[in-house]
């Protein structure tokens, strides 16, 4: 089957500084996948080069087979929604999407029905100023499913969201995927989208880390030695010394890959480095994260 | 008209700042109607000169219909309403010309309603105070006209600029500034020069017969040259720049 998303080696660079470097990846039809990486990582350029509003320095985009500004009444294929505050304050939310889904001859009617899909009714003849983060949130959202989209393209959408409004994100996602369709979302919290997506692209610094769905992720990662000392940094060193890589988790604590705790626990006795605890674990999703995009990477 | 276009106006429509323009021109249109009608000698209305720029003072909906235009272009990028008219009309070029498009129409809109009010009135004061009409039926079909035609140009050149320059603060200062200050100054300073501009281009178009303007028909070339190069310009720097 034909991917829904292809990047293939995209680059952005802004003068000297690369924002992403080389970025290739597929994703399939009715797929939710998340899209991580920390702040600054280029998860936000890359999805402004997927949809059109920045153009590569090399390498293409492509969705649906074509590159976005090339499809025919893209709003009808794709949904995305970059910011949350993308809205005239003084407009009110339904005449924000009237403006949007009349400059695509979509009828008034379908403005009505995405309100209700984000249960945002209510408020819709409103102005915009008076919205809470949450409804702004799904306001963009509405606009996104205005033409009733294969795709949905959401830029941190649980940013400000309160846990309630998060986990009706999580419900929507997952029933929007259920009919075949695909999501592209991203966040810097992993723990956002972890109940939510199938699988992960991992950036940081502009470059792929990994990509696998999330059971992978935790198969692959799975176990790991965690180990708390008051010379973490003195321990690190002499872990990289005997070629272990290790990832500094704050508090004196370190997570330690590949290797066993009888093996940290002699390269730390050589050191002279004191253990207050040394543990072998299964790593939980967020300290694989944690470790995959940490300064080291 | 084109379904983007109406989209367009639907955005002007839409938010409260168009009617405050509309309300400070109004506003202002009386100031200087009544103010001039009522306290100008007799003599001085008189004079058929004097008496075409007390009738042409709607052109000044020029500068409220580029204000608008201004804000059709500045606000999208002010509030980020521009990344989900992009997403939707991912042809940019298809936005801009909507934009102008819809700009002309409220440049129209906004020049009836100021001309009308200002010719409607001035009329009304002149024959109360039995002052003689001196404009004859060409020279009220050329201010008319002319004043709707400038004023319709007038909100093309605001998309061109606010296209050009995307900053809202910054193309409503150099909007205000050039129009207020600059075209004044160049033409009081250098006349041959500054008949040139887009606003002395517009006093030609309306028949305004103060020295060293172009003649109607020149003015109306140099108006609407200048809104093609500023939308022009506009054109080709939204194809080209990356939108945050």
């Amino acid at each position: 089957m034909t991917p829904v998303v292809v990047a293939d080696s995209l680059t952005k660079r802004y003068g000297r500084i690369t924002a992403v470097e080389d970025l290739s990846f597929a994703l399939q039809a009715g797929t939710i996948t998340g899209f991580l990486g920390p702040n600054g990582a280029g998860k936000t350029t890359t999805l402004r080069m997927l949809l059109g509003l920045a153009a590569p320095t090399s390498g293409r985009s492509l969705l649906f087979d074509r590159p976005y500004a090339q499809l025919d009444r893209p709003a009808l294929r794709v949904g995305a929604v970059l910011e949350a505050t993308d809205f005239h304050p003084g407009r009110s939310g339904r005449n924000h999407l009237l403006t949007l889904s009349r400059a695509v001859r979509l009828p008034d009617a379908r403005v009505d029905e995405a309100l209700r899909l984000v249960e945002l009714e209510e408020a819709a003849g409103r102005r915009v100023k008076g919205y809470s983060l949450g409804m702004r949130q799904r306001l963009g959202l509405a606009a996104a499913l205005l033409g009733d989209p294969e795709l949905l393209v959401l830029d941190e959408p649980a940013n400000g969201l309160d846990p309630e409004g998060v986990r009706w994100l999580r419900d929507f996602l997952r029933a929007f995927a259920a009919e075949g369709r695909t999501v592209f979302v991203s966040s810097h919290v992993l723990a956002e989208v972890a109940q939510t997506v199938d699988q992960v692209l991992i950036i940081n610094r502009g470059c792929l880390v990994v990509e696998s769905s999330l059971d992978e992720l935790t198969a692959r990662l799975g176990g790991g030695v965690r180990v708390r000392t008051p010379k973490a940094a003195e321990l690190e060193q002499a872990l990289a010394a005997a070629g272990i890589e290790s990832a500094a988790a704050g508090d004196g604590t370190l997570f330690v890959r590949g290797t066993t705790s009888e093996r940290v626990g002699e390269v730390a006795f050589t050191a002279g480095v004191p253990l207050h605890e040394l543990t072998a674990e299964s790593s939980s999703l967020e300290e694989v994260f944690l470790e995959l995009t940490s300064e080291k990477q | 008209m084109g379904a983007r276009t109406r989209a367009e106006l639907l955005k002007i429509r839409s938010t409260r700042t168009t009617f405050g323009l509309v309300v400070g021109m109004v506003l202002l249109v009386l100031l200087f109607v009544l103010l001039t009608g009522l306290l100008e000698h007799a003599s001085g209305l008189e004079e058929k000169s004097n008496q075409h720029d007390y009738l042409a003072i709607g052109t000044l909906a020029a500068l409220f219909a580029a204000l608008a235009g201004v804000l059709v272009v500045t606000s999208e990028y002010r509030f980020g309403t521009i990344r989900p008219t992009f997403l939707f009309t991912p042809r940019r070029s298809r936005v801009v010309e909507a934009k102008l498009a819809a700009s002309l129409i409220a440049g129209l809109v906004f020049a009836a309603v100021a001309e009308g009010l200002a010719f409607g009135i001035g009329y009304v004061i002149l024959s109360g105070r039995g002052i003689p009409i001196a404009l004859n039926g060409g020279d009220v079909a050329l201010l008319v006209l002319g004043t709707l035609g400038s004023c319709a140009v007038w909100g093309a050149i605001g998309v061109g600029l606010g296209t050009i320059l995307r900053n809202q603060v910054g193309s409503v200062i150099g909007l205000l500034a050039w129009s207020l200050l600059v075209e004044n100054l160049l033409f009081g300073l250098v006349p041959s020069v500054g008949r040139y501009t887009p606003g002395r281009a517009t006093d030609a178009v309306t028949g305004s017969s103060s020295d060293h303007l172009l003649s109607p028909a020149v003015g109306g070339v140099v108006l609407v040259a200048w809104a093609a190069a500023l939308a022009a310009g506009g054109l080709t720097l939204t194809a080209r720049r990356d939108v945050d």
